[in-house]
């Protein structure tokens, strides 16, 4: 048994004896864990490793306290509700359009940033209320919103785990809008109608539209109630077409975002509506802080090379089983991080086939670690904005639908050569 | 006071106590290790004199100009590009403390990207320097970062886009100095730098370009060079060389749709003929287990070892692993065979070198042989 092994083991066994034993927060029961795996493993000088591995979340870290600042103010101007009633009202005798739209319209803030979370936190959240006026239980709305938004984070044109993975065996990312485009949009029609369809054909739609509440739509009108949502997307889509005039970030963006919902609709007080928003999230923002020491640890200590060169030790027949499980799995701790941990060596090994198709296909099946707990980043926040308390339940919905996608992203593996033959 | 409180006092307390530890660790990472001037250095400027934008700035860095009594041809070599690649680092400062110039000058810039230097990557867990034993004592350099600190340059876009040619790549790549030439003199530091490595080859003429790497050992350009087009010719020569010494080195060509890199960029923007070399390093790869002084320095990992027993690797690797010396031996060999091809084919403008060690007095000498004493201190 290699000393790896045995800290895997120990770092594991406190985390759990921390979360499940102690009843203590994943963040704080990461942190020992990653405390105990530095003092067993002999790491030299281990407070400047665990304080230097949080580093690699400052960015996640700050996009989500704003997406979340942006998305209270947002309700809170009344402008959420209005938008919920306004789409509902337009679209209430074509559901299953709307479903396919609404699962559309999820995807597009993943698309143009690359991160599921900006998927969950901005139109996940518009779109949570009109699936629930629509009929559809919270935690299948919570499901439909965490699988759309890691397809919008694979679909083109922005994808950042393939563009980890092409960095890793310098591929430049060029020619990878065909393959996402196969691999993302029928995967969020069939879904859209799994979780969506089966539940909005049982309502009376008649009734709906009487639900819904219209009066700050009728006092202060669509366009200016909306305009923070438009400012959102606006920004975010010159941030990435004209990035050297109007490259302002995520953060600074939903901060536009933010102030602008103070003056657009309901009067509200804006500083207790941000510390409430930061309030909410902090338990998440908590474990990306462990998860960076954990990883730390992990690879100072060799734990993180134990665990990629077990996964390659395989035979070459069980090598697609083994990407299919070890990289969602190591998405636990980052989606990003395995993309670039595991999914380059897996890369390497399938040089063989398309390399494009495979490595869109592994982005893909990387993206199933924003699932994975303790992070969970896409169920945690779906479920936070369906109005669930835990994400378990979402998690369960996603069992099922995470197995298709890791089989349909083998698929294109295992055929990528006769796929690339069609276009 | 209420016990919620006073918990959140003791966490204030332990989270500005680690802050302070973790921070001075961090602020001493600023401090550059030393370089002794060689007896072949004839000057030392700044990389700002040939871009003043950089002036002041943390990508402002030395050159080190070693220039021969006669005319001759010109080459400029970068060690740091990557500052987690010791070798490319080292062998440069091989250059500046021993060699002895004859004909020709010699430019190097042993840390190319200086601000690299100051910080390690997060989640890497890499030491922030390592120690090589010389006659007079012990010596110690960084280990930095693989791009530029994000306290020099921050926030990364999602999507780094190359500006000259519209590539996309990670938005990680925008502090990666070897995807950022040609460069631009208004653009991020990392391009402000490389365009002023632009600068100095097209002002002083350089002939030859030589980028020196690491790749970790899962990587397929490994104990290679990669030449761009019109540097093939020179390149095939020393990969002649160096088989004679039973060195061996593969040859790739430049790709063509790989940009922002020296051996594609400084061909088609500049005179000089771009030459990248690349040795084996386990400690800046995935596979590799335990990350300490001790991997820099010996390539010893035994997660490596298994791993070239599975096949996944594309370099020999076994218990004796790639020891620092071999791999510095394999850079200052190729410099010194780039000259002697360069010299064979072109006579009339010489670029020759006296005191460089050959690859096997790295072997059975050690580094630390041929780094010179520091100054003593006041």
């Amino acid at each position: 048994m290699s000393q790896e092994f045995l800290l895997f083991i120990l770092m594991v066994g406190v985390f759990a004896a921390g979360c499940f034993a102690l009843k203590w927060p994943v963040s704080v029961s990461m942190l020992l864990a990653a405390v105990a795996g530095a003092l067993a493993g002999g790491v030299q000088n281990p407070i400047r490793h665990l304080v230097e591995g949080t580093f690699g979340y400052v960015d996640t870290i700050l996009t989500i306290a704003t997406a979340m600042m942006f998305m209270t103010g947002f309700r809170d101007s009344g402008a959420l509700e209005a938008l919920t009633a306004a789409v509902i009202r337009k679209f209430n005798k074509l559901p299953g359009l709307l479903m396919i739209l609404l699962t559309f319209v999820i995807m597009v803030p993943g698309m143009i940033t690359g991160s599921s979370t900006a998927s969950v936190l901005t139109a996940g959240a518009v779109v949570a209320p009109m699936f629930a006026s629509m009929g559809m239980s919270a935690l299948d709305s919570g499901a439909l919103i965490s699988i759309a938004a890691i397809l919008g984070m694979i679909a083109p044109p922005v994808n950042i785990p393939a563009m980890i993975i092409g960095g890793g065996i310098d591929m430049p990312y060029v020619g990878f809008e065909i393959p996402l485009i196969l691999l993302t949009f029928p995967l969020a029609i069939a879904f859209a109608f799994w979780f969506g369809w089966r539940n909005v054909r049982k309502v009376d739609r008649s009734k709906v539209v009487e639900s819904l509440d219209f009066s700050a739509l009728n006092q202060y009108g669509a366009w200016r109630l909306f305009s923070p949502l438009i400012l959102i997307f606006v920004l975010m889509i010159l941030d990435k077409t004209v990035p050297r005039v109007f490259g302002l970030g995520m953060p600074l963006i939903f901060l536009l975002g933010t102030a602008l919902t103070w003056v657009t609709g309901k009067r509200f007080e804006i500083l207790k509506s941000a510390k409430k928003a930061i309030e909410d999230v902090l338990p998440v923002l908590g474990i990306l802080v462990g998860v960076g020491m954990f990883i730390q640890i992990m690879t100072a200590t060799g734990v993180r090379g134990f665990i990629v060169v077990n996964a390659l030790s395989v035979p070459p027949a069980l090598l697609y089983v083994m990407i299919a499980v070890s990289i969602p799995l190591f998405g636990a701790i980052s989606a990003f991080g395995s993309s670039s941990v595991l999914g380059v060596p897996f890369m390497l090994a399938l040089l063989g086939k398309d390399q494009i198709i495979a490595a869109a296909s592994l982005s893909l099946i990387a993206a199933l670690g924003d699932f994975m707990p303790p992070t969970a980043l896409a169920a945690i926040f779906a479920a936070r904005v369906v109005g669930l308390e835990k994400y378990g339940g979402v998690l369960k919905k996603l069992v099922v639908p995470g197995l298709i996608i890791a089989v349909y992203g083998i698929l294109f593996i295992l055929f990528s050569k006769q796929i690339r033959a069609l276009y | 006071m209420q016990k919620h409180t006073i918990s959140a006092i003791i966490c204030l307390a332990g989270a500005l106590v680690a802050a302070a530890i973790a921070g001075a660790s961090f602020l001493a990472m600023r401090k550059p290790d030393l370089i002794v001037r060689g007896p072949g250095v004839t000057d030392v400027k700044m990389l700002s004199d040939w871009f003043p934008g950089l002036k002041g700035t943390p990508g402002d860095t030395e050159v080190y100009i070693l220039k021969g009594a006669d005319d001759g041809a010109s080459m400029l070599v970068l060690g740091g590009t990557h500052p987690n690649e010791p070798a490319g680092h080292i062998a440069a400062i091989m250059l500046i403390e021993n060699a002895q110039p004859k004909s020709g000058t010699l430019y190097v810039i042993p840390r190319a990207n200086a601000s690299g230097f100051t910080a390690n990557d997060p989640q890497e867990g890499a030491p922030q320097s390592f120690t090589i034993q010389t006659p007079n004592g012990p010596r110690v350099f960084r280990y930095g970062s693989r791009a530029t600190n994000p306290i020099h340059q921050w926030p990364d876009p999602n999507v780094y886009i190359h500006a000259s040619s519209g590539q996309t790549l990670s938005g990680s790549e925008t502090r990666n100095l070897n995807r950022g030439y040609p460069g631009r003199p208004d653009g991020t530091l990392t391009e402000r730098v490389c365009y002023g490595i632009v600068q100095l080859i097209k002002k002083e003429n350089v002939t030859i370009t030589v980028d020196l790497h690491e790749a970790s050992p899962e990587y397929p350009v490994i104990n290679a060079i990669v030449a761009h087009p019109k540097a093939m010719q020179l390149a095939s020569d020393m990969v002649l060389g160096l088989e004679m010494q039973d060195i061996k080195i593969s040859l790739e060509p430049s790709p063509v749709n790989l940009r922002g890199l020296t051996h594609r960029e400084l061909g088609d923007f500049t005179d000089t003929l771009p030459v990248l070399m690349e040795t084996a390093n386990a400690s800046q790869g995935r596979l590799r287990g335990r990350t300490d002084e001790a991997l820099v320095l010996t390539g010893k990992d035994k997660w490596y070892v298994r791993a070239e027993k599975l096949g996944r690797l594309y370099v020999p690797y076994d218990e004796k692993g790639h020891p620092l010396e071999e791999r510095v031996g394999r850079h200052v060999t190729a410099i010194s065979e780039l000259m002697n091809s360069w010299n064979l084919e072109h006579p009339e403008k010489p670029l020759e070198f006296e005191g460089l060690p050959g690859y096997e007095d790295f072997l059975t000498k050690g580094i630390g042989v041929f780094l010179l004493p520091l100054p003593a201190k006041n």
